[in-house]
């Protein structure tokens, strides 16, 4: 008998935070009840959500002090529009005043709301310049990732710009997303139906290989809540040093993969062996191999 | 006195028993009847067939640029052809192969086959080359089908059940020639089939006894094979494909895309009907909704002590959400009419609960299986896309003349049957309602539907469907797939309609009304006598079995993802790429 858990995948927005901040410890603002909704779809006669499609507020993780966000990948996939978008900005200013131990981001976003159109992009550069304001000032934030919708466009830069991203093996991170590219390259470019494909394109094992991404986890809220705790005791920082050893990192990853066009032939190319089955392993078996790709990019370019 | 009066009685011209032994004597005098003409054309062909392949014919392998020129001298005008299309497993190289043949020399050709499956399967009909068509059910392409009935391109005999068309390959279909396909092939001509066995045993019994010709496409030749699943003799050409021959996973349903509601009415089926008649004998149909019970088996039907007195012996697929059932003992053995992708090694290391070869690998048997969820299984449980006020239930809707799989034989009552067992006979005890009959029992045909399906279309109809259909194919009886007569119980959300209970049809509409949920059909009911059902105990409501709703959410499920059932089968389940979200 498979022990039940808890799953984060299938939990909404709301359940999310529950499930990962200690018991009664949230506290939220500009909550539902207070009906800060989307001007932009109204207009558009269309079904607006009393959140936005976003959590914001407070609490605890282990006893640390947190501020945290939540996307609901069930209002309009999690996109970003203006009320959305400022929710989370206001969030990282809030954070430079409280000085909480961390900003949390429990990401589910397909990127910017289309039909807020420059709003949700102005939306999501302001999110960025808060967020990079606020670990300027030493605030660690972090990312997870792992909801149906996936982590993509603004929102997958922002997830890129946190100190630590924690993925889900279900997670799937990037810029556009699968059905944006065979739309614009063509089924050649990528068969979005290819499931496997996708996966071992966007999903959590192909980024904690790269480096994108620094915990991966199983899809149970109890392993998610350790990884948040492990991530608020690792070490971080935001200096030059840190800067253009990641720029270092990213220029030795064009250099080495930028030729290969399945994660497979990439998996072999960073010497790990096997490289078909490691979409069939489970994180136990998984973890230790990947540890060899990891300690490639932590290497000397 | 008798004698003499029997002479003038005669009348005149009548013949006697003289007149008819002279002119039997006659007949074999003037001309000695041919008894082996099928045979003598069956020679001809494959005489014909040798020359045209001429150089490339290697025993009985061809190589393949020569298989449409093989099908020409095999084929002539109006032969019987079997294309093996099964529900899954498709003779997809020689399909195509047909579809190449040249339509002034290979024409009207007589489709007896059991599933359309192929867009190829089509296309013979579009270019000519076949012109009447036999079947059973037709998937992906039952638009394109529909469209040639109306056009009169095509003129179908009848869409049968799996069974019926079999028992017809013996009688009055038997095809000439059978286009099949196996896992491979050794150098004589024996055939592997693999897990995916389904119908060829009966389409190569047919035709290879009866003067027909069996052409088969396998994946590899080997030296040697794991097993002879159809021995050489019964195979007159082999030909290795490009490619392994396409096998669909049509059994698979991913745990995450079960909701709510289906898990209640799935509560409500384990509650109300499995737990209530003692169901140990049973057939699933490959919806969502019973593959919600499956995967309650191991955590609600658990938690009311069901294990060991409730689906213990299955004729299935080897459906991937049984595996937390099986691995949770709840199943003691399943029969298969095919495989299912992705399984081989699942099934393969659980040869207790199978049907394995001596070889390891399982054997599957369309014929064999459909034999055992007609006369040995108590239960057979189905999704549906229409039902009427009689219960006649179809998937056949407009412009899709679908057919209908396995549903027509497993969803009907065998009413040849004679073994008891306890949910036949209190299935049968109900039917008699307590009149003075003759005692025998009675097979339960559940229907299993929400109300409303997608779009908000609703399952209930006051006509089926199905009318317009015949009518405009000209089809003498209108495309049913189970009949009411056959149907026990219809089950939604709203409850159970157990139509055993039912004294009259009145009784029977006001039933599927009382569970029809808000549909207009539902909302036409007669609330009063909706309410004496119910206190009848015709109808059942989930709280009257002690279902509370809110306590049906995933969390029931035993898995909610396919990574759980990969998971439960300790990683022997490989789900094909499709279906793998990690």
């Amino acid at each position: 008998m498979i022990v039940p858990r808890t799953s984060y995948v299938e939990a909404t927005a709301r359940r999310r935070v529950e499930a990962v901040l200690d018991h009664d410890s949230f506290w939220e603002f500009l909550p539902p009840e207070e009906r800060v909704t989307s001007p932009h779809l109204s207009q558009l006669d269309l079904p607006v959500a009393f959140d936005d499609g976003v959590v914001v507020g407070g609490g605890t993780v282990q006893g640390r002090r947190v501020l945290l966000a939540a996307q609901e990948g069930a209002f309009m996939g999690g996109a970003v529009g203006e009320v959305h978008g400022a929710k989370l900005t206001g969030l990282f200013a809030r954070a430079v005043d409280e000085r909480p131990d961390a900003v949390v981001l429990l990401l589910e976003s397909g990127g910017v709301r289309l039909h807020e159109a420059n709003a949700g992009l102005i939306a999501v550069s302001e999110i960025i310049r808060a967020l990079l304001a606020a670990r300027g000032r030493g605030i660690r934030v972090l990312a997870v990732i792992g909801g149906g919708v996936g982590c993509f466009g603004g929102m997958g830069i922002v997830a890129r710009c946190c100190d630590a991203v924690i993925m889900l093996e279900e997670g799937r991170l990037g810029m556009s997303g699968p059905e944006v590219i065979e739309m614009a390259g063509g089924v050649e470019e990528l068969d979005s139906r290819d499931k496997a494909l996708v996966w071992r394109t966007f999903g959590g094992k192909h980024r904690y290989l790269l480096g994108d991404c620094e915990y991966l986890v199983e899809d149970d809220v109890a392993a998610i809540r350790e990884s948040i705790h492990q991530a608020l005791e690792a070490a971080s920082g935001f200096e030059l040093e840190q800067l253009e050893a990641e720029h270092a990192l990213l220029e030795k990853r064009l250099r080495e993969l930028a030729h290969l066009h399945d994660a497979i032939d990439m998996w072999r190319a960073l010497g790990l062996p096997d490289p078909d089955t490691l979409p069939m392993l489970d994180l136990a078996r998984f973890t230790p191999i990947a540890h060899r790709a990891r300690s490639f990019w932590k290497g000397e370019g | 006195m008798e004698g003499r009066d029997a002479s003038p009685r005669r009348p005149p011209n009548s013949p006697t028993l003289e007149d008819a032994r002279r002119k039997a004597g006659a007949v074999a005098v003037s001309k000695e009847r041919q008894w082996d003409i099928g045979r003598q054309r069956r020679a001809e062909k494959i005489e014909r067939a040798k020359v045209a392949l001429s150089g490339s014919l290697r025993g009985k392998i061809f190589s393949r640029d020569r298989t449409v020129v093989l099908l020409e001298a095999l084929l002539s005008p109006g032969d019987r052809v079997c294309q093996e299309g099964n529900n899954q497993k498709q003779a997809d190289f020689l399909a195509q192969a047909l579809t190449e043949v040249d339509p002034s020399r290979v024409n009207n050709l007589h489709v007896v086959q059991s599933v359309v499956a192929l867009p190829e399967h089509i296309e013979i009909f579009e270019r000519g080359i076949a012109a009447r068509l036999d079947f059973c059910f037709c998937g992906p392409q039952a638009g394109r089908l529909t469209a040639l009935l109306h056009e009169g391109r095509v003129s179908v005999g009848a869409i049968h059940n799996y069974l019926e068309l079999f028992g017809r390959y013996f009688i009055d279909l038997t095809p000439q020639v059978s286009l099949i396909a196996a896992q491979a092939a050794d150098s004589q001509g024996n055939l592997y089939t693999g897990p995916n066995t389904e119908d060829t045993p009966a389409i190569v019994e047919a035709t290879a006894f009866r003067g027909g010709i069996v052409v088969a496409q396998v994946n590899e030749i080997v030296d040697r094979l794991p097993r002879v699943d159809v021995p050489a003799d019964w195979v007159d050409f082999v030909v290795q494909s490009p490619h392994p021959h396409l096998v669909e996973p049509l059994f698979t349903r991913d745990p995450a895309l079960i909701s709510e509601i289906q898990i209640l009415m799935a509560m409500t089926a384990i509650k109300g009907i499995y737990a209530e008649y003692g169901v140990q004998h049973l057939n699933h149909g490959i919806g969502f909704d019973t593959a919600a019970i499956e995967l309650l088996l191991p955590t609600y039907a658990e938690s009311l002590g069901l294990k060991g007195r409730i689906c213990r012996h299955w004729a299935l697929n080897p459906h991937p959400t049984l595996i937390p059932a099986i691995e949770s003992g709840f199943v003691e053995s399943v029969h298969s009419f095919g495989s299912e992708s992705g399984m081989e090694r699942y099934v393969a290391a659980r040869s207790d609960v199978f049907f394995t070869g001596a070889d390891g690998s399982m054997r599957s048997n369309r014929a064999f299986c459909q034999t055992a969820g007609l006369y040995a299984c108590d239960l057979f449980i189905g999704s549906t896309l229409q039902i009427d006020l009689a219960g006649n239930s179809s998937t056949a809707t407009k412009g899709r003349m679908t057919g209908f799989g396995g549903a027509p034989n497993m969803g009907s009552d065998a009413r040849g049957r004679r073994h008891p067992t306890p949910a036949w006979l209190k299935a049968g005890e109900q039917a008699r309602r307590g009149r003075d009959r003759m005692p025998r029992g009675r097979k339960l045909v559940v229907q299993i539907a929400e109300s409303f399906r997608e779009h908000m279309v609703s399952t209930f109809v006051e006509r089926l469907d199905a009318w317009d259909l015949a009518a405009a194919a000209g089809l003498d009886i209108p495309p049913v797939m189970i009949y009411g007569e056959d149907v026990t119980h219809i089950l939604t959300e709203e409850g159970i309609a157990n139509l055993l209970l039912c004294r009259d049809e009145e009784d029977v509409e006001q039933a599927i009304r009382g569970v029809a949920g808000y549909t207009d059909v539902g909302r036409k009911r007669d609330r009063r006598m909706v309410e004496n059902l119910r206190d009848r105990g015709v109808i059942t409501r989930p709280e009257d079995l002690g279902i509370d709703p809110r306590l049906a959410t995933r969390d029931l499920l035993a898995a909610r993802s396919m990574k759980d059932l990969v998971r439960w089968s300790g990683g022997l389940y490989q789900p094909p790429a499709r279906f793998r979200h990690w």
